[in-house]
C-alpha cells in the first residue's frame, strides 16, 4: 500500500478554538515555522467552539479579580481541579479576550458607554461573561479562521487522524497517521510536535449536545497510545436539551440556559410543575440539579408523548420571548416548534467532559513532543464546568500550546522517525471493518450504545447498572468487531468513517463507566445513587485511567494536591468558602 | 404502514445521474435526517458534508428542489409541498462527491476580498471602548452573524456567470470590516472593494438576500460598499 508522506515541523489534530490559536501562536513565535493544520472536516466548521452560545469568562468587569474566578471555577468544580491550570485559566483569560478583540478582530457586546458588556452566569460570583449575543462561537471561530486563512498554514481539510505515531527509537512523538477522507487513501505527517485538540465531546449518550462529527477520537488515541486520562466519570449533562424523536439529528441540541433564568417552566407529561419538588430554586437550581430532576420524572414514567418534559415559555408573553430569545425560537421553529408560545418537549443532554489527557500548564503531556488543548484534556474544570470557561479552556491553552511547540520545533532539526510498527498497526485498525463478514448494522450498534451510555452511565448511576453497562459496552465491541463493511469505492466513504467513529466511543465508553464505578461518592457532574454524598472534601483524589494498545483499563485514584488553597480557604480577602458561599 | 417520500439524489461529480430513494417521513424530520436515513439504511455509499447539525456550522448546504438550504434546519414539511425531494450539490462549487463541495474557492475569495482584520492595539491594551449605538457599529452588527454556509454564494447568478466575482458572503464580511473603527485599514479595505470582481461587479438581484439563512443582507451590504466607494472618490473620508 503506497503511504503518501508529508513533513511539518508543527502538527496540529483540530481546527476549534485551541488549534487555530496555536497556529497563530507558534507562528508569532517562530515566522520561519512549517505548521500543518489537520481537521475532519472544514477549517473552523468542525468542533464545538462554534457552537458556544453563552460567551467567555474573563476577570476584567470592574471589581472583579483573577483570583475571584479562580475560586469560582474551585468550587464549582468540587475542589477536583488541577489549581494551577485553573489559575492559568483565570489568569490568561485575560490576555486572551483582550488578544481575541485586538488583534483577531472579534466584535464583542458593549455597554452603553462603550465598555465591553459582561453577563450573569450560572454559578459565578460576578458578571465576567463576555460575549456577542447567544451567538458568541461564531464570532470567535469566524475571525480565527479569518486569521489564520491569511497566514502560511498547509490546511490538510477532510483528514480524520487514525494514530499518533511515536519515535522508532522511543524519544517520543513522530507525527500521525491521516486518512484523507476524500480519496479514501491514507496520509502520514510527519512533525516534530504534535497538538492533540480534537474536542473529545460525549457524543456516545442517547441525547448529546456537541458538534455530529466528534467521535472523542483524539482520546481513543491517547488512550492507544498509553496516555494518562483524569477525571473521566465527569459528564456535564445540560437539562434542556431539544427532544425531535428518533432519527433526527437535531435531538439533543442545547435549548440555552437563558430560558430558565428568564423563568420558563419545567412541566411533566401532565402539566405540572416539578422542579420545587427536587430544589427550593425550582428551574433556576444549577444544571447537573435541574437535569436530575428532570431524569427522574422521565423515570417516573411523567412525560410527553416523546419521553421527555416540557418547557414553557408562554406566561412571559409570547412576543416578549420572541423579543428575548429569537436565536433559540427560530430553531424550534425550523424543527416545527413554538417556543414563544407553546410547549416544547426536551430531555436532559450530554454536553461536555470535563475530563481527558493529562498536561501541565505549558501544554505539554507525558510524551515529549505532543502537547494537549482545549475538550481533549482534564484538569481544569475538575469534577464540573463553569458555563462560559470552556471557551476560555481552549482558547488559552491552544495559545499557550502553540508557544511551547515552536520552541520545541526550533530546537529540532527534523521530525524524528516513526515506528514503521506503529504505523503497520494503525492501518490495520483502519482497514479491519473491509476484511470482516457484514455484520450488524452500523446505525443499530451506535443506537444500542446510545442508549446503554443514557440508561447506565447516565445522569444517575449505580453499581448495577454500571456494571451493566460495562458488559454491554464489551457486547457492542464484539459486534462491532464483527461488523463488516462492503469494499469498493473509499472516496468520501461517510459509512466507513462511521464505523472509525463508533470504535473511538466505544473505547472512550468503557473509559468513562470505569472510572464512574470506581468514584464511589457525588460530586458535581458525576451522581452515585447509591453514594449520595459527598466525600471529604480535603482526601479529595481524582481518577486517572491508562490503557494503552486496547488493553483493559487500569485506574489509580491519586490525591488532588492543594497548591493554591484547600477546602475551607478562600484567595478572596473576608470570604471563607465551603458554606454558603453567595 | 409508514408513508414514504421519493427522494432523488445526485449521485456522482460533474458526470453523474439521480437515484431515487422511497424514504419512510417522520415527524420533526429535517432534509439531513433524509440525506441520513439514506446512508445508514438503504445506500452507504453516500456522501454529503455536515457538522454541527443544528445551523451553525455552515457545512450541510445543498440545493433542495432547485434552491440553497441549510439542510440540518430545513424541515421537510416545509419543502416537500409537491410530495418529491430532488437533492443536488450547492451550486457554483466544484463537485467533489454526491452532495458534498470543495468550499476552498469560497474561503479563498474571502481573502481575497481582504476580510481580515487588523488591529491598531495588542492582547496587552484594553480593549477599545465603541459605543454599541453608533450608526458605523449598528451597521457592522447587522451584517455579522454570517456562518459562512455559501447558500448565497451558490443562489447568487453573478457567480454562475462571472468566476472573478467574490460574491455576496465575502463583500458582506468587507462591509462589516469598513464599519469597524477598530480595523487599522479601512481605507485600504475599502478600495479593494473596488477591485475587478469586486462590488461593481453586484446586479442586486438580492437573491443572496432571499435565501440568507441567517436572515441577512448582502445586497445591503455590497450597496454599502457602493455607496461609501463614491462618497471617498468624492473626496470624503471614513
Amino acid at each position: 500500500m503506497r503511504i503518501d508522506t508529508v513533513d511539518t515541523d508543527i502538527l496540529i489534530l483540530g481546527s476549534g478554538g485551541a488549534g487555530l490559536f496555536a497556529a497563530l501562536h507558534a507562528l508569532q513565535t517562530d515566522p520561519d515555522l512549517d505548521v500543518t493544520i489537520a481537521v475532519k472536516g472544514l477549517l473552523g466548521k468542525c468542533g464545538c467552539t462554534r457552537m458556544v452560545q453563552g460567551g467567555y469568562n474573563v476577570a476584567l468587569a470592574p471589581g472583579d479579580s483573577v483570583e475571584r474566578h479562580f475560586m469560582d471555577t474551585i468550587e464549582g468544580g468540587k475542589w477536583l481541579p488541577r489549581q494551577d491550570l485553573a489559575w492559568a485559566l483565570c489568569l490568561f483569560a485575560v490576555e486572551r479576550v483582550q488578544e481575541l478583540e485586538n488583534e483577531i478582530g472579534c466584535f464583542f457586546d458593549r455597554n452603553r458607554d462603550g465598555s465591553l458588556h459582561h453577563k450573569a452566569f450560572a454559578g459565578q460570583t460576578f458578571d465576567r461573561t463576555v460575549h456577542k449575543g447567544d451567538l458568541t462561537g461564531i464570532e470567535i471561530i469566524n475571525r480565527l479562521m479569518e486569521q489564520v486563512m491569511a497566514r502560511p498554514v498547509r490546511r490538510l481539510e477532510d483528514h480524520r487522524a487514525i494514530d499518533l505515531i511515536p519515535a522508532k527509537d522511543g524519544s517520543g512523538i513522530a507525527g500521525a497517521l491521516l486518512l484523507d477522507i476524500r480519496t479514501g487513501t491514507y496520509r502520514m505527517v510527519r512533525a516534530k510536535t504534535v497538538l492533540l485538540g480534537t474536542g473529545a465531546g460525549p457524543t456516545m449518550y442517547k441525547y448529546h449536545t456537541p458538534s455530529g462529527d466528534k467521535s472523542c477520537d483524539g482520546l481513543a488515541m491517547a488512550l492507544r497510545l498509553g496516555l494518562p486520562l483524569r477525571d473521566m466519570e465527569m459528564v456535564q449533562f445540560h437539562p434542556t436539551g431539544l427532544l425531535g424523536g428518533p432519527d433526527t439529528r437535531m435531538t439533543g441540541t442545547v435549548l440555552e440556559e437563558g430560558l430558565r433564568g428568564a423563568g420558563g417552566y419545567l412541566l411533566d407529561g401532565a402539566g405540572r410543575r416539578f422542579m420545587a419538588d427536587y430544589d427550593p430554586r425550582g428551574e433556576r437550581a444549577t444544571r447537573d440539579v435541574v437535569s436530575r430532576g428532570i431524569y427522574a420524572e422521565m423515570r417516573a414514567g411523567r412525560t410527553g408523548p416523546m419521553g421527555g418534559v416540557y418547557i414553557e415559555m408562554k406566561h412571559l408573553g409570547p412576543d416578549k420571548v420572541a423579543a428575548q430569545f429569537p436565536g433559540m425560537v427560530k430553531r424550534c421553529a425550523d424543527c416545527g416548534f413554538d417556543l414563544a408560545g407553546d410547549r416544547v418537549e426536551v430531555v436532559p443532554t450530554a454536553h461536555y467532559m470535563m475530563g481527558g489527557v493529562e498536561f501541565d500548564p505549558d501544554g505539554s503531556t507525558e510524551l515529549p513532543g505532543l502537547y494537549a488543548a482545549g475538550e481533549d484534556c482534564g484538569g481544569v474544570h475538575g469534577a464540573n464546568r463553569l458555563g462560559g470557561n470552556g471557551v476560555a479552556n481552549s482558547t488559552v491553552f491552544g495559545g499557550i500550546a502553540g508557544e511551547s511547540m515552536a520552541r520545541y520545533a526550533s530546537r529540532r532539526k527534523s521530525p524524528a522517525d516513526p515506528d514503521p510498527a506503529a504505523i503497520d498497526a494503525a492501518i490495520e485498525r483502519a482497514e479491519r471493518p473491509f476484511g470482516l463478514p457484514r455484520g450488524a448494522g452500523l446505525a443499530d450498534l451506535r443506537d444500542a450504545l446510545a442508549k446503554c451510555m443514557w440508561d447506565d452511565v447516565g445522569v444517575m448511576r449505580t453499581a448495577d447498572g454500571l456494571r451493566r453497562g460495562l458488559s454491554r459496552i464489551a457486547d457492542l465491541s464484539g459486534a462491532l468487531a464483527n461488523a463488516g463493511l462492503a469494499d469498493g469505492d473509499r472516496a468520501f466513504n461517510l459509512t466507513w468513517q462511521d464505523w472509525l467513529n463508533l470504535d473511538s466511543l466505544l473505547a472512550v465508553s468503557t473509559v468513562i463507566a470505569t472510572a464512574a464505578l470506581d468514584r464511589d461518592d457525588s460530586r458535581g457532574a458525576h451522581f452515585r445513587e447509591d453514594y449520595p454524598e459527598t466525600g471529604d472534601l480535603l482526601a479529595s483524589a481524582y481518577t486517572r485511567i491508562r490503557a494503552p494498545d486496547g488493553a483493559a483499563p487500569s485506574l489509580e485514584r491519586v490525591p488532588v494536591a492543594f497548591t493554591r488553597v484547600r477546602p475551607g480557604e478562600s484567595l478572596i480577602e473576608d470570604e471563607v468558602l465551603g458554606g454558603d458561599a453567595p | 404502514m409508514t408513508d414514504t417520500i421519493p427522494v432523488r439524489v445526485w449521485r456522482g461529480g460533474d458526470a453523474g445521474a439521480f437515484q431515487t430513494f422511497d424514504v419512510a417521513l417522520r415527524d420533526n424530520q429535517t432534509v439531513l435526517d433524509i440525506v441520513t436515513d439514506i446512508q445508514r439504511r438503504q445506500d452507504p455509499t453516500l456522501s454529503y458534508r455536515f457538522a454541527c447539525r443544528v445551523g451553525v456550522c455552515g457545512s450541510c448546504a445543498m440545493t433542495v428542489n432547485g434552491v440553497p438550504r441549510w439542510t440540518c434546519r430545513t424541515h421537510v414539511a416545509k419543502v416537500a409541498a409537491e410530495g418529491v425531494l430532488t437533492l443536488e450539490p450547492l451550486r457554483n462549487l466544484p463537485r467533489l462527491k454526491d452532495l458534498a463541495v470543495d468550499m476552498t474557492p469560497f474561503f479563498d475569495k474571502w481573502q481575497k476580498a481582504g476580510g481580515t482584520f487588523e488591529g491598531r492595539k495588542t492582547r496587552d491594551d484594553a480593549v477599545d471602548p465603541v459605543k454599541p449605538g453608533s450608526r458605523a457599529r449598528k451597521a457592522a452588527d447587522a451584517a455579522i452573524e454570517c456562518i459562512n454556509c455559501a447558500v448565497c454564494y451558490a443562489a447568487c447568478d453573478v457567480v454562475d456567470w462571472d468566476p472573478d466575482y467574490l460574491g455576496p458572503a465575502a463583500l458582506n464580511r468587507v462591509w462589516t470590516l469598513v464599519n469597524d473603527r477598530r480595523h487599522a485599514r479601512r481605507s485600504d479595505t475599502l478600495d479593494k472593494a473596488a477591485q475587478s470582481g469586486g462590488c461593481g461587479s453586484c446586479h442586486s438581484q438580492g437573491a443572496c438576500m432571499r435565501h440568507c439563512p441567517v436572515g441577512l443582507s448582502p445586497t445591503e451590504s455590497i450597496a454599502g460598499l457602493k455607496r461609501a466607494l463614491l462618497f471617498s472618490l468624492l473626496g470624503g473620508r471614513l
